[in-house]
């Protein structure tokens, strides 16, 4: 169980994106440079996605209906470091951990390989990977500025105490209480998530409108295809060129580009494209391997 | 701000209207969101269901422009349902007053009486109190105006000080009680409801839910901005607001007021040191060639007859002093004549200044961070204006969209011969000097790095500029010498312009020995005190560290918090006085008792008063030698000659809040017999174009998003913002885009007889289809912060679509309401 966590309350945000920025400004991630090189998203939620130079952005949903004609909920989509991290436990290299003092999931740049193993393994879609190198790039908790006892950049830069980051014991009891006071005052969706999904979550959300509205999943269970990433770990382990060289070489070649298109059936342990419904790869093996 | 953001901290009811406040001033959230958690109530009332509506509790649409109409229905509700704070009226504003008999509203016609068609405005002699006896000013030893008699002190005469007639049973039809509400008996919840586009049960739950703060012991208060003032009548709509807080008894109370959220362009700061052009530094009236040709014109008319500004040439007098030194003397009316006055008929307001430029009459313009050629109204028709100067000088840190208007998309750079120059200037954290926040507070900003390259602080370029042009006077002469040569320039600190030695002089001295003052009380007209900005008395005044900013009250970094009140005295300066809350008399009764005792500002025991917060009313005066506590009297408005708040005025365009229509309108006025104000500005101007209802019948706001700053100079050079919002769109209701087949993401084209511009569409339900007078009307909704000039991010101008007209007393232009049309591109 996490030791400190981040605190995010749905119903103080304005969605200033104050950390967006600061996030970038902190950790020297860039942005696009080109003249309107960005695209029009459709929404203010920009980026629309997380990416290679983006661990944090304010996500927007706007539905009508409620007392004041629209809810407009504003939601952080960033690493939640889960105590039952998939990414930690598939990752065959060490560059992802706990961090033994305060148990958020911290990288280790230099011992990345690449593999890109954790972005799968995510039941949030939250890893990516920097363009240029493809190393590892999510929310560190900004261990660099809480090792000196400082807040994380976006809980420092965030006006309305919207983020806090802290003990995960007192943010999570200070969650509980929020949401309480929340359906008092007739928010009956209120509701905390993080508490106990994944053995608790390393980011506590205070989600006023449900946490529908933030689409967060209700039930967050690590991809299935965690176990089967388990057994490529020795052969990782080993370094970038002996994956290359064993099993995962068409796995790996094969998700590598589509992967919001694949899924992996538990039962056939087949990787099937959800599009076209075809095979890609299938894995025999042992469970007791 | 009449309080300061943490004061928002203490409201039991927010009115956000014409603010956008957590996107546009994000640090006003912090405090509201404290108050919220205590169980305050949060409304919104805004054309657009905006990120500040998403926090709020309860959020109403709203025409844009239909605000008078929206406050004076809520007048007529408070008044209807008992909710106003009795006491408080009664006493501390001019209710109880009879107005002139001769004073009447057509509502026919839609006008007031005292009308000139000559002067094309209003006459004010209608407006005014009918007065009981005119007490002659009291020069005498212990007479307000025993100062006038010194030496030194220019003559003129103080004018007597009127009493006017009252019914403090407020049942007199002559007074302004019954004046008031008869006037807003027209605006009921159904008239009200139409107009605005506002559902009857909304309007009620709004009006109820505010109109509870009139409760003594409550307080509220009204956040606005840009959406309130830019309108052709915005400070009518200031006005309203006002009035309503008055009626409420919310102003001076912790967690009151009328707070005007103003921005990091440090514009609190740039108004207070006379960036208007009708004012010099501290709002006092710059000289113009019709109104005051000599001082003593001047001190006549300026001096008030009760009040604060019985004082008044003591602080203009201290200003001359401070700009022509020793130049100054009684002999030559302390270089009054050398300064430039304004001529009548060259109005050099922002709107006209293109007109004048137009004609040739401007032929060159000296911009310092300002881009008026991306945010002036009417953008294309001022770009075109630009064209025909000989040369301009543009001074900013990148290269804004008026330091290159010549490579518009729309005007031809072969054409063009205006040189333009453009002066680099270092970045906020480059240079030295004061900022002074919404709430009127003061801080010393130090510098943190050395400015790029050839980049200046702005105070550097000045003093450049300053010498140069007076070394070339001294050695070639020009025209008008005096005003150049007189001057007093005495800023540098070893041998450099240095910014204390300018706060020094804001702040004031006693000239015999260069002793700064704690307060601007002792200034005195007789010539032997300096100071360019009364109201900033104090805030450097710490005489055994005069270069230790640090030391002074404005680089104040206590934590303590007397009181309880979020007042945070000691840290930072607050002007004036270093005064938390203006007019704090007024949240106490006339016995000077608190009307909430967990409220206290200030607080008569008896014997004394014992005072959270610094006076803004006479609590003590001296008498033989001794400061002497002075007993409550109902005096709670004291920069006022009758020292109580106004619910109707005897000035400006109106003398209470009456609505009129945008200049481009969906309707016609319900309201009254007359579509715009009659005192509106720039209306018959060619360059407007108008468009009617029938060509262009959608209704359109113009607006900010947090991510982006004003035009954009600054935010579209910074990728990261620009990732966050990288383009401009429209904001479409899902009605308007099905009937023209528009959908979400669709380039599309905006246009009206001024502009036409391509931007993408959000269509979204937080715009909204609304029924006005019978009929819909769609609104749609437009960021302006794009132009051509960024490397990262470009778009068409939106305010080429604005009109260029505006309201009589501000001149700012109507942004906020206009018409347009929309198609798919």
């Amino acid at each position: 169980m996490a030791k400190l966590a981040f605190y995010f309350d749905s119903s103080r945000c304005s969605a200033c994106k104050g950390c967006q920025a600061a996030c970038k400004t902190w950790n020297s991630l860039p942005s696009p440079l080109g003249q309107d090189e960005n695209p029009f998203t459709g929404s203010y939620q920009s980026p629309l996605d997380l990416n290679g130079d983006t661990r944090l952005l304010i996500s927007f949903s706007e539905v009508a209906g409620g007392s004041k004609g629209v809810e407009w909920s504003f939601g952080r989509r960033s690493c939640f470091h889960c105590t039952n991290a998939g990414c930690v436990q598939v990752c065959p290299s060490g560059a992802l951990a706990h961090d033994e003092e305060t148990g958020m999931v911290r990288v280790t740049e230099d011992k990345c390989i690449g593999c890109q193993y954790c972005k799968y393994s995510c039941p949030f879609n939250v890893p990516r990977h920097y363009g240029y190198n493809d190393k590892i790039n999510k929310c560190t908790s900004c261990l660099d500025r809480v090792s000196h006892d400082r807040q994380p950049a976006c809980v420092k830069t965030c006006q309305s105490e919207t983020l806090m980051f802290g003990s995960r014991d007192e943010l999570l009891a200070k969650a509980n209480e929020r949401v309480a006071k929340l359906q008092e005052q007739g928010f009956e969706r209120a509701a905390v998530y993080g508490g106990n999904e994944l053995g608790g979550l390393g980011l506590i959300v205070v989600a006023h409108h449900g946490i529908e509205s933030l689409s967060l999943p209700a039930n967050p269970r690590i991809s299935g295809m965690v176990n089967l990433l388990d057994i490529l770990k020795p052969l990782a382990g080993l370094g970038a060129a002996a994956v290359l060289a064993g099993l995962g070489v068409s796995f790996l070649t094969g998700i590598g580009y589509e992967r919001h298109k694949l899924r992996y059936d538990e039962e056939t342990h087949d990787i099937i494209d959800d599009e076209t419904n075809e095979v890609l790869a299938h894995f025999d093996f042992d469970e007791e391997e | 701000m009449t309080g300061h953001y943490c004061d928002l901290s203490n409201s039991d009811v927010f009115l956000t209207i014409g603010s956008n406040n957590v996107e546009c001033h994000p640090v006003s959230a912090k405090w509201v969101q404290k108050a919220h958690d205590k169980g305050a109530t949060w409304i919104v009332v805004d054309p657009r269901f905006t990120r500040t509506a998403a926090c709020a509790d309860i959020y109403s649409p709203i025409r844009a422009g239909t605000d008078i109409a929206f406050f004076g229905g809520m007048a007529k509700y408070i008044l209807d349902n008992d909710l106003w704070q009795k006491e408080y009226v009664r006493n501390y504003t001019n209710a109880a007053y009879l107005l002139d008999p001769g004073f009447d509203f057509d509502v026919k016609t839609g006008m007031f009486s005292g009308w000139n068609e000559q002067t094309k405005s209003y006459e004010f002699s209608t407006w005014g109190y009918q007065v009981d006896e005119t007490i002659p000013a009291d020069a005498s030893p212990t007479g307000a105006f025993a100062w006038t008699t010194e030496d030194g002190v220019p003559e003129f005469t103080p004018p007597g000080n009127k009493v006017p007639k009252k019914d403090m049973s407020l049942e007199d039809p002559q007074c302004i009680f019954q004046i008031f509400k008869k006037h807003y008996e027209r605006y009921d919840l159904d008239t009200v409801s139409a107009v605005c586009g506002i559902s009857v049960e909304t309007l009620e739950l709004v009006y109820k839910t505010f109109g509870s703060t009139g409760a003594p012991d409550k307080a509220g208060t009204i956040m606005y901005a840009l959406g309130q003032t830019q309108h052709h009548y915005g400070v009518q709509n200031t006005r309203a607001m006002g009035v309503i807080q008055l009626l409420l008894g919310n102003i001076g109370l912790a967690g009151g007021g009328l707070n005007a959220l103003r921005g990091e362009p440090n514009v609190q700061g740039s108004t207070d040191m006379g960036l208007l052009v009708h004012n010099t530094p501290g709002y006092l009236a710059w000289p113009t060639v019709a109104k005051y040709p000599n001082l003593r014109t001047w001190l006549d008319l300026e001096t008030s007859s009760g009040g604060f500004y019985t004082n008044k040439p003591k602080l203009f007098i201290s200003q001359l002093k401070e700009w022509f030194g020793s130049n100054a003397t009684l002999q030559n009316d302390y270089g009054y004549d050398w300064l430039p006055k304004l001529g009548s008929d060259n109005d050099v307001t922002t709107m006209s200044t293109f007109e004048l430029m137009n004609t040739g009459f401007i032929k060159g313009y000296f911009l310092w961070g300002q881009n008026p050629a991306q945010s002036t109204a009417n953008t294309k028709f001022a770009r075109e204006a630009m064209s025909k100067l000989d040369w301009m000088v543009a001074i900013d840190i990148v290269e804004t969209e008026t330091a290159s208007f010549w490579r518009a998309p729309d005007l031809d750079p072969a054409t063009i011969d205006t040189e333009v120059f453009l002066l680099p200037a270092a970045l906020p954290f480059e240079k030295a000097g004061t900022v002074v926040n919404s709430g009127r507070w003061l801080q010393w900003r130090y510098k943190a790095v050395e400015p790029f390259d050839q980049a200046k602080p702005d105070l550097e370029i000045c003093d450049l500029l300053w010498k140069e042009i007076v070394k070339l006077y001294k050695d070639e002469g020009g025209a008008n010498p005096e005003p150049i040569l007189n001057i007093k320039w005495d800023y540098d600190i070893d041998g450099k312009i240095d910014p204390r030695a300018v706060a020094q002089a804001l702040n004031g001295y006693v000239i015999e020995g260069k002793k700064l003052l704690t307060t601007f009380g002792d200034l005195k007209a007789d010539g032997s005190t300096a100071s360019a900005m009364w109201i900033y008395a104090g805030f450097y005044a710490n005489n055994d560290a005069p270069l230790d900013p640090s030391e002074q009250k404005v680089g104040a970094r206590g934590r303590e918090d007397k009181g309880g009140l979020a007042l945070f005295q000691q840290w930072s300066w607050a002007w004036p006085l270093n005064r938390r809350v203006l007019y704090n008399r007024a949240s106490a009764d006339v016995d000077g008792k608190p009307w909430d005792s967990s409220r206290s500002l200030v607080n008569w025991t008896g014997d004394a008063w014992d005072n959270n917060d610094v006076a803004d009313f006479v609590a003590s005066r001296v008498v033989d030698g001794a400061p002497t506590p002075v007993a409550p009297n109902n005096n709670a408005f004291f920069m006022n000659w009758d020292q109580i708040g106004r619910l109707m005025i005897h000035s400006l365009d109106m003398p209470v809040p009456e609505h009129y229509e945008p200049f481009e309108s969906p309707t016609d006025n319900a309201l009254n017999g007359r579509e715009n104000s009659p005192m509106i500005r720039f209306a018959d101007k060619e360059s407007v174009k108008k468009g009617t209802r029938e060509e262009y019948p959608i209704a359109v706001t113009t607006y900010s998003v947090v991510e982006h700053w004003q035009s954009g100079s600054q935010t579209r050079h910074c990728p990261a913002l620009v990732e966050a919002m990288p383009h401009q769109f429209v904001e479409v209701p899902e009605k308007l885009a099905e009937e023209r087949g528009i959908k979400n993401g669709d380039l599309c084209r905006v246009f009206n007889n001024r502009g036409s511009i391509h931007v993408h569409a959000f269509v979204t339900p937080r715009l909204h289809t609304l029924l006005i007078n019978g009929k819909e009307v769609h609104q749609i909704g437009l960021p302006h912060h794009w132009g051509w000039a960024s490397m990262y991010s470009t778009g068409d101008v939106v305010n080429d679509l604005a009109p260029n007209v505006g309201d009589p007393g501000s001149y700012i232009p109507e942004y906020k309401a206009f018409l347009v049309d929309i198609e798919k591109a």
